[in-house]
């Protein structure tokens, strides 16, 4: 199945084999659909056979009782002559009833129907009559027998012909009806399970392609605007998005490679010095300082990488509590207060009281952390460094901005990638993942982040969602 | 003091338990779950450092367990690198959490503030270094009977340093105790502080109580 599948789906146009459309869920709910009608026809079918035929018999009856007590009226009132000169005459007539007239002895004196011993209702079915007697006619007949006075037997009976042919044209009729549901639900089945089949494979035949390594493959839409076509719609959205993801992950895989080269490096150069005989031991504590510094920046740079990760894949929002904004602000300016004016920059807050956000207060420290050295970092002495927070009915806004160079417009999206640096920050500290890590957190707490021209110099306004 | 190492990884558990042994230390070490959870139920040790992820049973578990079965023991936990995920869940069933690699001092400081954790029960409301003196309720320092007047922070600064006072205290330390800062600012900001407070509460005194220890920590200590 799978193999015929795949062969199926690689081809351009394929017929689709039927044992596949048989056991599509189209064609078994259709298949389902066409068995319940098929049973409700014959349900229904049955309930109008049976009534049609006991009103059908009910008639019958009365129009055989109905004459019998004519015909005794006539007896009794003008003999057993006039009676037989009766049912002579109407025996005649065609497609009126049948009649027997009988003497004490049973021989008939009128009538054509066959006879019998027994009184009342009697049946012949067809072929023989009640009494063992081979009857003429073939098909089954209803008498009604009754004694008359002087030995006389009368008979009255109507052959059931009429009732078998009303039962055989029912029969008829249901079956075909029967047969046309079966036929149409079934067909009706496979016509849509092969539709439904059709876009099935347009999908994987593109996830096939994309499989074998075409990550540009996506699916062809129809423009109905039907279910299909939204879960085209949805699957390429998708689609977009691991190829983005994909690109990004070469992207970052190339830079953590070049930029840990040098650090590498360096810790190699380090630990070949170390490896000379004539060192003196100064020199050796030196250099074995020097192979602890750049491991300890490579390490750096990987548990910075690591957090990222951590924080994209987005699994603390779980651990999530309302978080005093104010006080995280607070808290890092207090901190950095002394750091900030010793190194010639000055600091200013305004920092609105009480506000709320939910989030993880860690990280969230980390925010404004990495944001504030940033810049401490990039921006020259005599710097104003600003920490701002409002929080409005619309939304929290956090802000820090700095009185530095700022970042050209066209640079302002590309910082947030991990290593990437402005070129006249290539000598200044760090590993160019303090603004990755902040995006990072800014996405994990649904935050949108900005980069703004504070004229001069850079202004970052973090909104919370309200 | 006698510890209780718990770790996998055959280097780092050489690397600590030498550096335990020439501090003058007892060192157990197991290096899988079960033998962890064995000596940590049937033995006394003043301090257990357990590794997060171990084969057998997991680090969390062996301290729940002995949790469970009465030992108060202090733990520290340690991970790799970069588990900002196991952190609160470690800090709720341990006492300290360390990330992979460290530096031998950095273990050694948390294990010393560690061990000698005073009971809450006895916890103090007024913490005495030399002449230096720290009123916990009516939030005053004074040193030599003149009051020094500290910022909020500045408070829990000494506060935590005072708390340990005799014992190294690293820089993570004080940024995960004093600024709840569970990471490595690239600035130096304890150092800035530190100097700072150092001024409120040395300057014109005779004796300097605030040490820097260089590329470790500092100590808050009263002169020998």
């Amino acid at each position: 199945m799978w193999s015929s599948w795949r062969r199926c789906a690689a081809q351009d146009t394929c017929s689709v084999p039927l044992p596949r459309l048989v056991s599509t869920a189209s064609f078994r709910l259709s298949a389902l659909y066409a068995v319940l009608f098929g049973g409700c026809v014959l349900l229904l079918g049955a309930a109008a056979f049976w009534s049609t035929r006991s009103a059908l018999e009910t008639q019958l009856t009365r129009r055989i009782e109905a004459e019998m007590t004519l015909l005794e009226q006539e007896f009794r009132s003008n003999g057993i002559d006039r009676l037989i000169a009766t049912v002579q005459q109407r025996t005649r007539i065609k497609g009126n009833l049948d009649y027997f007239v009988l003497d004490t002895a049973g021989k008939r004196l009128a009538g054509d129907l066959p006879t019998t011993d027994r009184l009342g209702w009697v049946v012949f079915d067809g072929g023989q009559n009640a009494g063992g007697e081979q009857s003429e006619e073939k098909e089954a007949v209803r008498v009604l027998v009754k004694q008359l006075d002087g030995g006389f037997r009368l008979g009255v009976g109507e052959d059931l012909e009429q009732v078998g042919e009303m039962e055989e044209t029912f029969l008829g009729i249901l079956a075909s009806a029967l047969g046309i549901v079966l036929v149409l639900g079934i067909g009706g089945g496979l016509l849509l399970s092969a539709a439904f089949l059709r876009r099935v494979d347009m999908i994987t035949r593109t996830a096939d392609a994309i499989i074998d390594g075409d990550l540009s493959r996506r699916i062809e839409r129809t423009g109905s605007g039907d279910d299909f076509d939204h879960l085209s719609a949805t699957l390429n959205v998708m689609l977009d998005r691991i190829a983005g993801l994909m690109e990004n992950l070469r992207q970052v895989s190339s830079d953590i490679a070049h930029d840990l080269r040098t650090p590498l490096s360096r810790l190699r150069q380090d630990l070949e010095e170390a490896q000379k005989r004539e060192l003196s031991a100064a020199d050796f504590k030196r250099v074995i300082e020097d192979a602890v510094a750049e491991a300890d920046v490579l390490l750096e740079t990987f548990s910075a990488l690591l957090r990222i990760a951590q924080i994209e894949a987005g699994t603390r929002r779980s651990a999530f509590r309302p978080v005093d904004l104010s006080d995280v602000m607070r808290t890092v300016a207090e901190a950095y207060a002394p750091a900030v004016e010793e190194s010639g920059r000055t600091l200013r807050t305004d920092i609105a009281e009480g506000v709320q956000v939910s989030g993880d207060r860690g990280l969230l420290s980390q925010l404004f952390v990495n944001l504030v050295e940033n810049a401490l970092h990039h921006t020259p002495p005599g710097t104003t460094i600003a920490l701002r927070l409002s929080g409005q009915s619309a939304g929290v806004v956090a802000e820090v901005a700095d009185t530095g160079p700022g970042i050209p417009a066209d640079e302002r999206v590309k910082v947030f990638r991990r290593f990437y640096r402005l070129e006249r920050s290539r000598t200044a500290p760090g590993s160019g993942l303090g603004l990755s890590t902040v995006a990072a957190i800014v996405e994990l707490h649904h935050a949108a982040i900005e980069l703004l021209d504070n004229e001069p110099g850079l202004r970052v306004v973090i909104r919370f969602p309200a | 003091m006698k510890v209780l190492l718990v770790e996998d990884d055959v280097k780092t558990a050489a690397y600590v338990k030498r550096g335990l042994e020439e501090h003058g230390h007892v060192v157990d070490s197991a290096a899988n779950g079960r033998d962890g959870l064995f000596l940590a139920a049937g033995e006394v040790y003043d301090v257990m450092i357990v590794d997060r992820m171990l084969p057998g049973l997991d680090g969390l578990g062996i301290v729940k367990t002995v949790r469970a079965a009465g030992v108060t023991t202090p733990v520290l936990f340690l991970t790799t690198m970069g588990g900002i995920e196991d952190r609160v869940e470690g800090l709720q069933v341990g006492d300290d959490y360390l990330v992979k690699p460290f530096a031998f001092s950095e273990l050694m400081a948390r294990i010393n503030a560690l061990a000698r954790r005073p009971p809450i029960a006895q916890a103090p409301t007024v913490l005495r270094v030399a002449d230096l003196e720290m009123d916990l309720l009516g939030r005053k320092v004074r040193r030599a009977g003149q009051e020094i007047d500290l910022q909020p922070r500045e408070f829990r600064l000494l506060e935590y340093l005072m708390r340990n006072a005799g014992r190294l205290v690293t820089r993570t330390m004080l940024l995960e105790h004093v600024w709840e800062f569970n990471f490595e600012p690239k600035t130096n900001i304890v150092e800035t502080h530190i100097s700072r407070l150092r001024s409120k509460i040395d300057r014109g005194f005779d004796v300097e109580l605030l040490e820097t220890v260089r590329g470790s920590g500092y100590l808050l200590r009263a002169p020998a």
